[in-house]
Parts: C-alpha cells; sequence; structure tokens
C-alpha cells in the first residue's frame, strides 16, 4: 500500500468533508469572530474585542432571557422526561390496544412547530380556544394564557410537552425491551415486589437512557425558539423571549450581528457546559455504585 | 416459570391504569381532533365563536380553497424537494463518508473522524449567522440549494452509517477484492445493498427533520414563493387577522401535515428500530 | 515449472513479528495444509498470498509471475473463506457471477462456468436461492462454487470444515479430496486440525512461532516429526516426552529414564548432543504388560476408544508418558503398572528441540 494509494480513501469522505468545513466549521470560527467585532448590516465593522460580550452582560433584556430559557427548561424537562418513562412502563405490552395508544402519543411528534403553535394557540386563546370553551362550560373565567406574565411560560411549557412526549417515550421502550428476561425471573423467584423490582432492576437497567433523555431535552429545550417566536413573539413585555429569541432579534431584526455571535456564543457554551456537567455527574454516579 | 416472571415485569395492567392511559391519549388526540374539525367548519360561523367546532354542518370548503390558493400548493411544491433533496444528499454524503471511515485507511483518518462527532455538539444557533453571511456571499438565499446545502452536514448521518458498515463482516470486502472488484464496485454493489436497513431509517428522519425544519428557511427563505410550509404557515398564523379565517388556517396545518403523517404510518418500523438502535449506544 | 513460490516473506504488526523468513515452493497441482495452532501465522501467511494483507518484505510468485504487487483480484488466486463471505443479498448465481463480471468475462462463458460448477457440486437447484435460504454444507459448496469458475491457478482454503458439524465435516473432506483430482490448480488449505491436514495434503507445512517447522508429506511429518513442537502437535494423543540421560552404546543410542529404567533405541549415537535428552514416545510404542522389571507408572486416566484404550498414567519421576492397552484393558485409574517401552520406534530431542530418529524410519 502506498502513499498515494492511501489518499485515495479520502475521497470518499471528501464530499461530506467538504460541505462539513464550509457549512459548519468555518462558520463556527466565523461566529467567534464576529462576536468579537461590532457588525452591523453594512459591512465588516471593527473589532472591539469582548465588547459586545461585557454589554450582554449589562443588557437586561438578554438576561431576562437567558432567566426565561433555564425556567421553561426546568418546567418541560422533568415533567416531559417522568410522564414518558411512565408511559413507556405501561405501554411496554404486547397487543392491539397497547399499539394505537403508542401510535397515539407519538403522534404529535411528527408535527413542524409551526403546525403545533398554529393548534395550540386556538386551545389557549381565551376567546376561541379549546381551552377557553372547555373553561367556559364549568362556568369559569377563561385564562389568559398567551397574555399573562406569570402563566405564559408554564402555557409554552404545557406546549412543548405535549409536542415532545413521543421521542422519549419511544427511547425508554426501546431501553426497556433490552432488559434481559432473566432478571425479572431471578427477581421473581426472590419474590420481589413490583415497587422493588422497577426501583431495583427496572430503573438501574434504564440509567443510560434516562441520562441520554435528559441531556438530549435539555439541549433541545435551551435552544427552544419557535413556540416563544410564534405563540407570542416573546411577550407578553419580553416574560418568554428565551435565549434564541433574543439572538434572532439582534440579528434579524436589528441586524447587531456581533452583538448576537457574542449571545450565541454564549449560550453554545452554556448548552455544551450544561451537557458535560450532566454526561459527567451521571458518570460519576454510576461509576459509583458500579450499576449497569 | 416465564408467564409469571412476564407478568411481574409488565405487571398486570388495572381497568384504573387502563383507563388513566386512555384518558390521557384522549388529552394527546384533542388538539388534532378539535384541529380537524375547525378545518371542516365555514370561516364566518366561527368568528368570535369556535364552539361551532363542535356540530355541524361540516364542509371541505376550506380545503377546496387551499387548492385555489396557488402559494399553499407552491409551498407545498418548495417542502416537498427540500425535503427529498436533503435526503437524498444525506444518504450518499453519509454512506460515502461513513464506508471511508468504517473501512478505507487514509491519514488523519481518527482525527478527521472525532472532529466530525465534535459537529453533533453544535447546536444550529451557533453558525447561524455566519452561515446566512456566507449564503448572502454565495447568493444562494431564496434558492433551492440554499434551503438544502446546511441540512447535507449531518454528522450524526456520518457517524450512523460508519457504525452501521463497521458492523458488517470484513470477509464480505475482502471476498470482492479476491473477485477483482475495485474500491467502488466493493461500496456500491456490496455494501450499499447491504446498508439498505440503516439508509431506510436514515432517510425517515432524515426527511422528518427537514420536513419539520423552521428555522433555516425562516431565515434564508424570505420570498413568499420559495417558504417552505412550516415558513408559510407561520407567516400566515402570524398574519391571522388578516387571512381569510381560522377554518382556513386549520384546513392548512392539517393540508400540511398529511405528508408526514403518512411518512410516519408507512415507516413506523424505521423510527422504532432506530430508536432501539439509539437506547443502545 | 513450480506453482507457488514464497522467498523470505517477513510481515510484523507493530513489534509483533508474525512471520519470519517464510520460504516455500508448491509444485503443481499440490495440495498442501498449512498446520499450526491458532495465532501461529499461518493465516496471515495465507492472506499475504492472497493480497489482503501486504508482507514487509520478500517475494510472491505463481507460475512464473511475480504476484506480491498486484491487487488481489488480478493474481489469479480464489479463496474460501472460513464464514464463507456469501454476498447475502446476491442469488448463489450472482454470487458466483460476481468475479466474472468485474474480470469482464462474457455473459456466455459465465453462464457455462456457472453451470459446469455447478454440476460438480450439485447445487444446480441452489442457484437462484439467497445464502440465508441455504443450510451450511449449501453455502459451503457455493463458496467453492465461487472460487471454481473463476478457473484460478492457485485456490486458497481457510479453515474450510471448521464451520461444519462432524457428519458434514467428514463428508466434506471426502468432497474436497475428490475436488482437487478435478481442478488443475494447486491447493493452500489452512487448518489447525492434524486429521484434515494428515487425510487432504499430499505435503504438511507444520507454522509455528512465526516460522515454518517441518514441510513434507503427512507421514514423513508424523513419522519423522523435525523438533519437538512438530512432535508434540501432530498425533493424537501426543508423543510423550520423557527428560532423560544418554548411557553407555555402542552403535545406537541408550537412555535412563527417571526412575532408573533404561532404554535402547535406534538413533545412531553419531551426531547427538551431549547432556540432557528428551525421548518421544508415541502411544503405540508404550504398552501395558505383565512383565516384570519394565517401567513402572501410575495409572491417572484411562481413556476407552473401542478398537484400544489408552492409558495416561505418570512415572516415579513425575513425568507424564501416554501407552496403549488392549480394547478390554483391566487397568483401572489408580493401579501401578508395568510399561513395555519399544525403544526402536523411540525419537529424540536435543535440548534445542531437534529430533534424531532411526536412521531408517
Amino acid at each position: 500500500m502506498t502513499a498515494a494509494r492511501d489518499w485515495r480513501g479520502l475521497l470518499f469522505a471528501l464530499p461530506f468533508l467538504a460541505l462539513y468545513a464550509l457549512i459548519l466549521i468555518f462558520p463556527l470560527m466565523r461566529g467567534v469572530w464576529l462576536s468579537l467585532n461590532q457588525v452591523d448590516l453594512f459591512g465588516d465593522g471593527h473589532f472591539v474585542g469582548f465588547g459586545n460580550y461585557a454589554r450582554l452582560l449589562h443588557d437586561p433584556v438578554f438576561g431576562t432571557s437567558l432567566v426565561n430559557t433555564f425556567e421553561v427548561t426546568l418546567m418541560i424537562v422533568p415533567p416531559l422526561t417522568v410522564i414518558a418513562l411512565f408511559l413507556a412502563l405501561a405501554l411496554n405490552r404486547a397487543g392491539k390496544g397497547a399499539a394505537i395508544i403508542r401510535g397515539i402519543f407519538f403522534s404529535s411528534a411528527v408535527l413542524s412547530v409551526t403546525i403545533v403553535t398554529l393548534i395550540w394557540r386556538f386551545i389557549l386563546a381565551p376567546d376561541a380556544g379549546l381551552l377557553g370553551e372547555a373553561w367556559k362550560t364549568f362556568g369559569w373565567q377563561p385564562l389568559p394564557f398567551l397574555s399573562d406574565e406569570h402563566l405564559v411560560l408554564p402555557a409554552l411549557a404545557l406546549t412543548t410537552i405535549w409536542w415532545s412526549l413521543g421521542f422519549p417515550m419511544l427511547l425508554f421502550l426501546a431501553g426497556l425491551q433490552q432488559i434481559p428476561e432473566d432478571m425479572y425471573e431471578a427477581a421473581a423467584l426472590d419474590h420481589s415486589s413490583r415497587w422493588t423490582t422497577f426501583w431495583r432492576i427496572t430503573l438501574p437497567s434504564l440509567r443510560r437512557t434516562l441520562v441520554l433523555v435528559v441531556m438530549l431535552q435539555t439541549a433541545a429545550q435551551l435552544q427552544l425558539f419557535g413556540q416563544s417566536q410564534l405563540l407570542t413573539a416573546g411577550g407578553p413585555s419580553g416574560a418568554s423571549r428565551t435565549a434564541v429569541l433574543f439572538l434572532f432579534e439582534a440579528a434579524f431584526g436589528r441586524w447587531e450581528l456581533g452583538y448576537a455571535s457574542a449571545a450565541a456564543e454564549i449560550l453554545f457554551l452554556i448548552i455544551l457546559a450544561v451537557t458535560i456537567t450532566q454526561y459527567w455527574a451521571t458518570g460519576r454516579a454510576t461509576g459509583a455504585d458500579g450499576g449497569r | 416459570m416465564p408467564t409469571v416472571a412476564a407478568n411481574i415485569r409488565r405487571g398486570r395492567l388495572t381497568p384504573l391504569g387502563w383507563g388513566g392511559l386512555i384518558f390521557g391519549a384522549l388529552i394527546m388526540v384533542a388538539p388534532l381532533l378539535w384541529t380537524l374539525l375547525l378545518s371542516l367548519k365555514n370561516n364566518s360561523e366561527l368568528v368570535g365563536h369556535s364552539g361551532a367546532a363542535l356540530h355541524g354542518p361540516y364542509t371541505f370548503e376550506n380545503y377546496v380553497a387551499i387548492f385555489g390558493n396557488s402559494l399553499t400548493t407552491r409551498w407545498l411544491l418548495n417542502s416537498a424537494i427540500v425535503a427529498l433533496g436533503q435526503t437524498a444528499g444525506v444518504l450518499i454524503l453519509a454512506s460515502l463518508a461513513g464506508y471511508a471511515f468504517a473501512r478505507l485507511e487514509f491519514p488523519f483518518r481518527r482525527t478527521l473522524f472525532v472532529i466530525v462527532l465534535l459537529g453533533l455538539a453544535v447546536p444550529s444557533q451557533a453558525v447561524i449567522l455566519p452561515q446566512h453571511e456566507l449564503f448572502a456571499w454565495l447568493h444562494l438565499h431564496n434558492s433551492y440549494p440554499g434551503l438544502i446545502l446546511p441540512g447535507l452536514v449531518a454528522p450524526f448521518g456520518v457517524f450512523f452509517m460508519t457504525t452501521y458498515m463497521r458492523g458488517i463482516p470484513r470477509e464480505l470486502d475482502e471476498a470482492a477484492m479476491l473477485d477483482g472488484a475495485s474500491r467502488w464496485t466493493i461500496f456500491w454493489k456490496v455494501i450499499v445493498p447491504l446498508t439498505i436497513p440503516a439508509q431506510s431509517t436514515l432517510a425517515v428522519f432524515t426527511f422528518l427533520g427537514a420536513w419539520n425544519d423552521y428555522w433555516w428557511p425562516l431565515i434564508s427563505a424570505t420570498r413568499s414563493d420559495m417558504y417552505t410550509l412550516t415558513v408559510g404557515l407561520a407567516a400566515a398564523q402570524m398574519n391571522y387577522a388578516q387571512t381569510s379565517g381560522l377554518g382556513y388556517l386549520m384546513a392548512q396545518a392539517v393540508f400540511a401535515s398529511i405528508p408526514i403523517f403518512i411518512v410516519y404510518i408507512v415507516f413506523q418500523k424505521q423510527i422504532v428500530r432506530a430508536m432501539a438502535g439509539a437506547a443502545l449506544q | 515449472m513450480a506453482s507457488l513460490q514464497l522467498t523470505g516473506i517477513r510481515k510484523s504488526f507493530g513489534a509483533t513479528p508474525v512471520l519470519d523468513d517464510i520460504n516455500l515452493t508448491l509444485e503443481q497441482r499440490e495440495f498442501i495444509a498449512f498446520l499450526g495452532p491458532s495465532g501461529s501465522g499461518k493465516s496471515t501467511l495465507l492472506r499475504i498470498i492472497a493480497g489482503l494483507e501486504s508482507a514487509d518484505s520478500g517475494e510472491v510468485w505463481l507460475e512464473g509471475r511475480r504476484i506480491d504487487t498486484l491487487a488481489p483480484g488480478e493474481r489469479g488466486i480464489a479463496m474460501v473463506f472460513q464464514h464463507y463471505a456469501l454476498y447475502p443479498h446476491m442469488s448463489a448465481r450472482e454470487n458466483m457471477a460476481f468475479g466474472l463480471k468485474n474480470a469482464r468475462v462474457s455473459k456466455d462463458e459465465i453462464d457455462r462456468r456457472i453451470a459446469a460448477a455447478a454440476a460438480v457440486l450439485e447445487i444446480t437447484p441452489l442457484l437462484d436461492r439467497k445464502p440465508a435460504e441455504m443450510s451450511g454444507g449449501q453455502r459451503q459448496r457455493v463458496a467453492i462454487g465461487r472460487a471454481l469458475v473463476k478457473e484460478p491457478k492457485l485456490f486458497l482454503l481457510d479453515e474450510p470444515l471448521s464451520n461444519l458439524d462432524a457428519a458434514l465435516r467428514l463428508r466434506t473432506r471426502v468432497e474436497l479430496a475428490q475436488l482437487k483430482q478435478k481442478v488443475d490448480a494447486a491447493v493452500i488449505m489452512v487448518t489447525h486440525d492434524q486429521a484434515e491436514a494428515m487425510t487432504l495434503a499430499d505435503r504438511i507445512v507444520v507454522i509455528n512461532d512465526c516460522e515454518i517447522q517441518q514441510v513434507g508429506p503427512p507421514m514423513e511429518i508424523y513419522s519423522r516429526p523435525a523438533n519437538s513442537f512438530v512432535a508434540q502437535f501432530v498425533g493424537s494423543p501426543a508423543m510423550s516426552l520423557l527428560p532423560a540421560t544418554l548411557v553407555e552404546g555402542r552403535e545406537f543410542a541408550s537412555l535412563k529414564l527417571g526412575d532408573g529404567s533404561v532404554v535402547h533405541t535406534k538413533v545412531p549415537l553419531a551426531g547427538l548432543p551431549g547432556g540432557e535428552l528428551r525421548l518421544g514416545l508415541r502411544p503405540e510404542a508404550v504398552r501395558v504388560t505383565d512383565t516384570k522389571g519394565t517401567t513402572k507408572a501410575k495409572v491417572d486416566l484411562v481413556e476407552r476408544l473401542g478398537e484400544r484404550t489408552l492409558i495416561y498414567a505418570h512415572l516415579a519421576g513425575g513425568q507424564q508418558i501416554i501407552g496403549e492397552d488392549e480394547p478390554y484393558s483391566q487397568v483401572r485409574l489408580g493401579d501401578e503398572v508395568q510399561l513395555a517401552i519399544d525403544g526402536e520406534s523411540a525419537h529424540l530431542f536435543g535440548p534445542d528441540g531437534v529430533a534424531f530418529h532411526r536412521a531408517d524410519a
């Protein structure tokens, strides 16, 4: 095998690698550079060092958007994970009925964010929404979910949970299928109760799936954008503006490209840090009690 | 004993349990049914009183109107072109690169593979601004290549195909080498046919992702005739006040979801299998 | 003209040497077995000949043409893989045609060759089946067929019988022997099973520790093993090797065993190294006897094979020895037995393992 022949292997990977370099690596670098410059719509601007970052630190709108992002992520990920896990446990059985219900719980996951918000806009709207109509039948006053500062994030979370249940549920179902039957047989021979079996066998065996679901969902929800942009445009008075919506507005509304880039870099680092921390923490926990 | 164990594992679901599940399922479908009912109503009937959707008369007039609206059908066409183009592109690029990483020896192979894997951790918002700038330089905004290209950079696809191809016995490559097959023949005649299950799984996920993508077309397609369905419907719901009404809007939503539901129903198996694969990793 | 010629083949994986200076020449139409334990380098040598690995140095020639610089497909070699490596998505016919299509053989010629090979191998009814729809034995025939249609100058068989059950293995062994009569090519078979090598091969190449230990016809390997490794690897059960010291002798060597008994061999004294030697005895050279004054041993295991009984025992000095007794042996575990050693068929091994045999064996 000569060196020249070796290089031929690269030819197969080259189409992908070329696009990868152009459309991902280069923009990633360029983004860092942009964040260090004051750039607007009219040309390349000038170098400001960490000026954009300093400005972000003192920008209450950005601060609020980060807080909103964390809040909505915390409102979504734990309930989503728990509901998906219990659905998977309940639906991990043969039979037509379970199959149909699985299909129903997954069906919303194939919709685009536009459709989801379109549907939920007319559920949450106090005057013409489904929830409003239902409320009225009980004789209650419909709640203004999308225009109340305290209700808007829970409303976005509810919409997102409804939308996102399918994939975590499928992941848990797949995880359950991987647990060897003989572990349950051994537990049965030991007269283990159903509750004990769940805590001692099912949950530890699902640990890797659980970590995967939490990591993927956290990273996804920290980038929550469409729901907020489409349902409320960040309102009322910024109460539902997420970090990605902030950078979207800065970039494509006000064309402050450098400023928006700095916000993007900060969010990128936050997501990376959170993901790595989750991975590291669960790795340690798993190592400590010798789990699977 | 296996029957006992199976019972404990699955736990016999009580009628209460079934009741809970069915109730949950109803809550899940209620929004979908609500949308469907709204789409079947005359627009003026719904003004100020959406509860009218719960009873007749129902009509297909909103759907008929969609076919009269060239823009919505144009968005459907755009979505189809972008989603199919991205799916084909990802399959080709990921298969080629996967084969290289799984089977061929070339300088920096490991390093390059790690760099590709690191791409999995880059959220799209971190690169969207420079991407927008790049595509502006290339004059690719408001074009099909401009809508398709960013979706082709899918590190997951490469990772997925590499893993799958590593599972194919190397003896097959060697047999083909002794059969006088070139690298390309081995790839095309031996490896690719054996990756069809993986190809179909990757195709379904790429298609779903591309069809539902909102982020990039929102930024890249600024002319309404180049909108995809997601962006078009977003614009429509923002301009709700000026549009022809709630029923029509919901008919558009249903119309836009039909292709994806068909894909979902036809390819359920691939989706479930891919999940099983992900859970294993 | 020689068929295959290997000269000075060396190969190492990183710092681990795998093959060290391999030289070998095959005659036309010869059936050769590479015999050795796993990890001996025999499979690597086969893969170097096929072109699936490249040697660090050395040359491979096939019928007067140097082939180690050629791609595997251009060497005129066909290989049957251990797990057959049939293309799962192709029918038997397509599997057999694949290599011919790559070589741009005409369609008519491909059809003719497949029909002929299928007839010889009796797989005509299987031609349109996929590998998943065949039994293990059928797959192997298709794999052989795929090699056959290429009309190669050299066949390589990698552990061809290891994936078959015992009954099928015997039948396939017979078929391989018949096949050999029909093909006009040399055959190399890699195996770790000495019985396979003994029955099929014209010559056996024993490989161990990166080197060729011995090359020769099966009975020569058995009766005149070149060294203690070959002596112990070929033959079942293995030859017993007993430490012994040379005592007085005129023409032939006599040796004293650990328990003091003396064995008179027919190995010429001339050329023997001094000092510690080992006496090599096949089981058939050690028989249980009633005669007193022979070697005494304690029985560890009695293995009844039907036509004979094998006695595993140890001498007073602790050395292991394997002997034979009649089918209805009365010997039991733990018995003390007298062993009559047939010194005339014994072998001697020097401290470095090199063997010395009686002159006419």
